[in-house]
């Protein structure tokens, strides 16, 4: 074990590992145990590959609703009713 | 964690930005070409949301493989297509940081006399350290720029890209859901128009 103080402390990587698991949807996990490592990993990949396809999901139906909208005045409607949130 | 309101406001309005640049509601597009158009423009607002970082970076340099990409990248992210552009230079964490992180992950085999006997299992933390590694390649390949990343930058960086995915849905499916309501209310106005027409007629 190295005596030496790291760059980045364990501190840091605890936190950050606790802060993916808090992101992912099925993190509620009861009691202490943390999460394999690998399971961790397959459920972020998981994570950010059903991100992705809702991305792609979202283009799709927003492409097909822009066909149809009278863009001009749409538009500004949108903008305004966005902004005011 | 969540992004703060004003990154969604930033990505909502360069994503908007793109869709009048690319003229996403002119008849003469395609639906695969307006999808395009507007899938890279929601990815350019979320870089230009972010701003600096490596997945940034990695997002940029593989959309502008795509030369077809380049006017309206630099159309939404203005000067920061320059600087987003250039290469960045290797984290110094790298070496230290990734032994903490397997050792943090419960990866490392504690040291043992040596006993003079022969395992032919292989032991289960060595299998959990191969499926570690395997899992990790997956992810670099699912970050952008994940390739050159290791140990802590890659984590951290995942987080990060992972939480501006989640914002970048979220304006996505707000913008959808707003668009919708607001092409039913012009449709109705339309139709109410046209029966009060109808009507003086009659």
């Amino acid at each position: 074990m190295s005596s030496r103080r790291s760059r980045v402390s364990e501190e840091e990587i605890n936190e950050l590992i606790s802060k993916l698991q808090s992101l992912l949807p099925e993190a509620r996990r009861r009691g202490g145990g943390r999460a394999s490592a690998a399971k961790l990993l397959k459920e972020t990949c998981n994570y950010i590959r059903s991100l992705n396809r809702e991305v792609d999901d979202l283009s799709g139906r927003l492409s097909a609703l822009m066909a149809t909208m009278d863009h001009n005045s749409a538009e500004a409607e949108i903008i305004r009713s966005l902004l005011r949130q | 964690m969540q992004v703060p309101n004003s990154f969604k406001l930033a990505l909502l309005k360069q994503m908007l930005l793109g869709f009048q640049l690319s003229a996403v509601s002119s008849n003469s597009m395609s639906f695969h070409e307006r999808k395009n158009a507007i899938k890279l423009s929601a990815d350019a607002a979320m870089v230009f949301a972010r701003g600096s970082t490596r997945w940034t970076r990695g997002l940029v340099a593989s959309l502008s493989k795509n030369r077809n990409n380049e006017d309206l990248l630099r159309g939404i992210l203005g000067k920061k297509y320059e600087r987003l552009s250039l290469p960045c230079c290797n984290s110094w964490k790298i070496p230290r940081s990734r032994k903490i992180l397997k050792r943090c992950l419960g990866l490392c085999s504690r040291r043992k006399k040596a006993t003079g006997t022969q395992h032919d299992v292989k032991s289960s933390s060595t299998l959990a350290r191969r499926l570690v590694k395997k899992r990790i390649q997956v992810l670099k390949k699912l970050l952008p720029g994940g390739e050159s990343m290791e140990g802590f930058s890659l984590l951290d960086q995942t987080l990060d890209y992972a939480v501006s995915l989640k914002a970048q849905v979220d304006v996505m499916r707000r913008l959808l859901k707003i668009s919708k309501a607001s092409n039913l209310n012009l449709h109705l106005k339309e139709e109410e128009e046209e029966e009060e027409e109808h009507a003086q007629r009659h």
